[in-house]
């Protein structure tokens, strides 16, 4: 084989020595679809993803940022330039500033509560239980109920009149909650309903980072005299960080754009939100402006606004996560560190005592 | 298993094969155009709520055998008018008939020329059919005719006759008209039969303001707007007048302060709550479906009497369009007159209680005779008491922004009288709501 393909070769560098420079401009057609293609291709895998944000994600966004700009009525189309006057618009606007309260209300309401349950469910399905896989998909069946079915059966459930919860309320002789027309309650409802749906997931991803922990630092801590609560507090919960940090960011931007349950909380009811917009969402508002007041301008306004919230919120969980990655590396350093004069001083024979020395140090 | 994979991954290209096919088979027969009348023409349909129209589709398919109609239902009117609302601001999408409610005419109008004009297709040898005022609603400024009345909604009052029998009140059907005052019965009169009866039982006499206040709003010569077209409310004293007699209704403990539309699943209806109820033609329907969902039936004592306080009043009404994106309009516009026949009009009564605008309609022993829902109104002459109850209506000028007004404004307002605030109070808060809304 290799006979056969060097004399020519060999043979023909000679002769080939004087149109080199022709040849190497005319490089041949292969050689250069390989070039193109090792150049090229890579963008071309990625470029699907471009494509697709660049026509459903950029100009969307690029579009809706013009439409704010203008007098824009979702019926009979563009009006008057007005610049940032609708801008100007919905930050005076009592409504927005509503929105945004009843928002973030929510938010808080039904994230700290969820997230709480969640590690509480996550601890106690980490533990030696039977039917692990049966406890671990149970939790999760809300999760699989779509939200719509949700709302329906919760709404139902708070109606003020004629719902079980106020039935059960009046048999135990309490007033009933105005749940559909008073700010609290109907926040509270709300919260229901999104921690019914979302606890059961944010457990199980929970569970799944409090699992990657290794389980021979809960046994050296054991053996060390340290409680359930102790290694819990100390271990688990510290090296989670990261992943509570992903479910905070995740509960937040959901929790910012909630729509669904607000929008099928009463559906009878005459404005978006409640009678007096008691609970009438941010995204809530924007929609009503959008198809109820087709005002097409402020609505793409009120959308704005609510993306650079978002990105402030992402922006400030940005820099939190990066601490906490810097101190997750500094404290893993320190354990490898710590890992590796373990493993010398264990070489190094008869030097026991320096390595007691050390751990008396570094506790 | 990699079979079966194989097998769904043929399976799946097929029917992206099928689906494409089929597209471009839609698009070819859409692309022939309004010819001559035996080509195969797709026509589809949009309507909302209960129209009673399904069987009249099927009928106009056997009789014009080239026509098939793909007919869209959309559970309620609010729905529909989002549905319309975001087609037509995306230009694309409309069927090729849809109906449009009184409520939304407004907006409608304010874009009026993305609607077929009818006349060209034969609609000024059929304008007689309807009241004239319903086809004045269905013309526009340029006195081109976008749309072809179907039903309307003139308002009579529904009320419990055991209930008030309990309170010491006549029960019998003309006794209760002639108690409200007959012909000339008025808003007082109203309420001051409510306070007999809240004396009586100590219970609520309606169901909630809201659907008292649209009445009184809508039998006004002017609501929220002048007939020029201009916002009027603050200074409007005759809408100032109505909602101070509502005021004083929903002080005396008159409104049960139902949630409006919901009224725990039927639950009211049957135990209790109210006596008197809103009810347009269309409403009918409604109450007996509410009565029937909370478990009752004509037993429940719900009659319907030839009365209404402040005289006639209308409550909705539909109207079929042809959208000017429609490829046929001229099948369209065809479908749409013969669903307003007065044949059909009659068939749509029977089959939802809808009442027709359509004159010679009106007065056919299919509306005036009996029916499930006669029957459940104790056996109430409901088409003619509803042909009665439409003499003497005024279509009023709708404004582009009158159905966000009630809803939005005057919604939670009267929720609040219903809550206990006072009718200053409330009628405050509403104008605070216009003006933080900032409508035009």
């Amino acid at each position: 084989m290799t006979t056969t393909v060097s004399p020519p070769e060999t043979s023909s560098t000679p002769a080939a020595a004087r149109p080199a420079k022709t040849s190497t401009a005319k490089v041949p057609f292969k050689h250069r679809v390989s070039r193109f293609d090792s150049k090229a291709s890579p963008y071309l895998y990625i470029a699907p993803f471009f494509v697709l944000f660049g026509l459903i994600g950029l100009f969307p966004l690029v579009y809706t940022f013009v439409v704010s700009l203008n007098d824009w009525d979702l019926l009979t189309g563009p009006g008057e330039w007005v610049g940032f006057q609708n801008y100007t618009d919905e930050l005076t606007d009592p409504y927005f500033w509503n929105s945004l309260f009843n928002t973030v209300s929510i938010f808080l309401l039904s994230c700290i509560p969820q997230l709480l349950a969640a590690v509480f469910i996550a601890a106690v399905l980490d533990q030696n239980i039977r039917a692990k896989t049966f406890w671990r998909m149970s939790v999760l069946i809300p999760y699989v109920v779509t939200p719509v079915a949700v709302a329906i059966i919760f709404s139902s459930a708070f109606s003020e009149k004629y719902g079980l919860i106020n039935n059960i309320l009046e048999a135990l002789n309490v007033d009933p909650v105005m749940w559909k027309t008073e700010t609290f309650p109907s926040h509270v409802a709300i919260a229901t309903m999104v921690n019914w749906r979302w606890t059961g997931y944010n457990a199980l991803i929970l569970l799944a980072a409090m699992q990657s922990v290794p389980r021979d630092i809960h046994e050296s801590a054991a053996l060390d005299g340290a409680g359930a609560f102790r290694r819990f507090f100390s271990i688990t919960l510290p090296s989670i960080r990261p992943t509570m940090i992903f479910v905070i960011i995740t509960a937040t931007i959901g929790g910012l754009q909630i729509f669904t349950e607000p929008k099928l909380f009463n559906p009878s009811s005459s404005v978006l939100g409640g009678p007096h917009r008691e609970y009438q969402t941010t995204v809530l508002y924007l929609w009503d402006m959008a198809f109820n007041r087709s005002d097409f301008g402020k609505a793409s306004a009120i959308a704005w606004l609510l993306f650079i919230i978002i990105v402030a919120f992402g922006l400030m969980n940005f820099l939190i996560s990066r601490r906490i990655a810097s101190v997750e590396t500094r404290t893993s350093k320190k354990r490898t560190g710590r890992k590796l004069t373990e493993h010398n001083a264990e070489k190094a024979e008869g030097a026991r005592a320096v390595v007691a020395a050390a751990g008396e140090k570094r506790s | 298993m990699k079979l079966s994979r194989r097998t769904t991954a043929v399976a799946a290209v097929a029917g992206v094969a099928a689906i494409a096919l089929l597209a471009t088979g839609c698009s070819s027969s859409g692309d022939s155009g309004s010819g001559s009348s035996d080509e195969k023409v797709e026509l589809t349909v949009t309507t909302f709520g209960t129209m009673g129209l399904d069987d009249l589709y099927k009928q106009y398919e056997e009789e014009n055998p080239n026509v098939t109609i793909k007919a869209t239902n959309i559970d309620t009117g609010g729905n529909a008018l989002t549905d319309w609302k975001t087609k037509q601001a995306a230009g694309a999408g409309l069927p090729d008939v849809q109906a449009v409610e009184e409520g939304w005419l407004g907006q409608v109008q304010a874009v009026s020329d993305s609607f077929t004009d009818l006349t060209e297709y034969g609609a000024n040898d059929i304008k007689d059919r309807w009241v004239d005022w319903k086809l004045k609603q269905g013309t526009d400024k340029d006195g081109r005719i976008i749309g072809y009345g179907t039903d309307i909604g003139p308002e009579g009052l529904c009320y419990n006759s055991k209930l008030f029998e309990a309170a010491g009140l006549p029960g019998d059907r003309e006794a209760v008209a002639e108690l409200f005052g007959g012909d000339d019965a008025t808003w007082d009169d109203f309420f001051k039969v409510g306070e007999q009866y809240k004396a009586a039982t100590g219970k609520a006499f309606y169901d909630q303001s809201g659907f008292v206040w649209n009445a009184m709003v809508n039998q006004l010569p002017e609501g929220y707007y002048t007939s020029d077209g201009e916002l009027n409310v603050e200074d409007n004293a005759d809408l100032k007048a109505q909602w101070d007699k509502l005021a004083g209704g929903a002080a005396a403990g008159l409104s049960s302060g139902q949630a409006q539309w919901d009224w725990g699943k039927g639950k009211a209806f049957t135990d209790g709550s109210f006596a008197t109820f809103m009810c347009p033609g269309w409403m009918l329907g409604v109450v007996k479906g509410q009565v029937e969902s909370a478990g009752g039936d004509a037993t429940s004592g719900w009659d319907f009497a030839d009365v209404f306080p402040g005289g006639p009043a209308n409550w909705g009404g539909t109207f079929l369009t042809v959208p000017t994106t429609s490829k046929h309009p001229k099948e369209a516009a065809a479908l749409a007159a013969y669903l307003t026949d007065a044949k059909s009009a009659v068939a749509a009564f029977q089959a939802a209680g809808t009442f027709p605008s359509v004159i010679e309609a009106q007065t056919d022993p299919g509306v005036t005779g009996e029916s499930d829902l006669t029957k459940f109104f104790n056996n109430a002459p409901i088409g003619e008491i509803l042909g009665s109850r439409a003499e003497g209506v005024v279509a009023q000028y709708k404004g582009p922004n009158d159905s966000v007004i009630q809803e939005q404004v005057f919604g939670p307002a009267t929720q609040s009288l219903d809550k206990g605030a006072s009718g200053d109070d409330a009628w405050n808060e509403a104008l605070t709501t216009l003006q933080s809304l900032d409508l035009k």
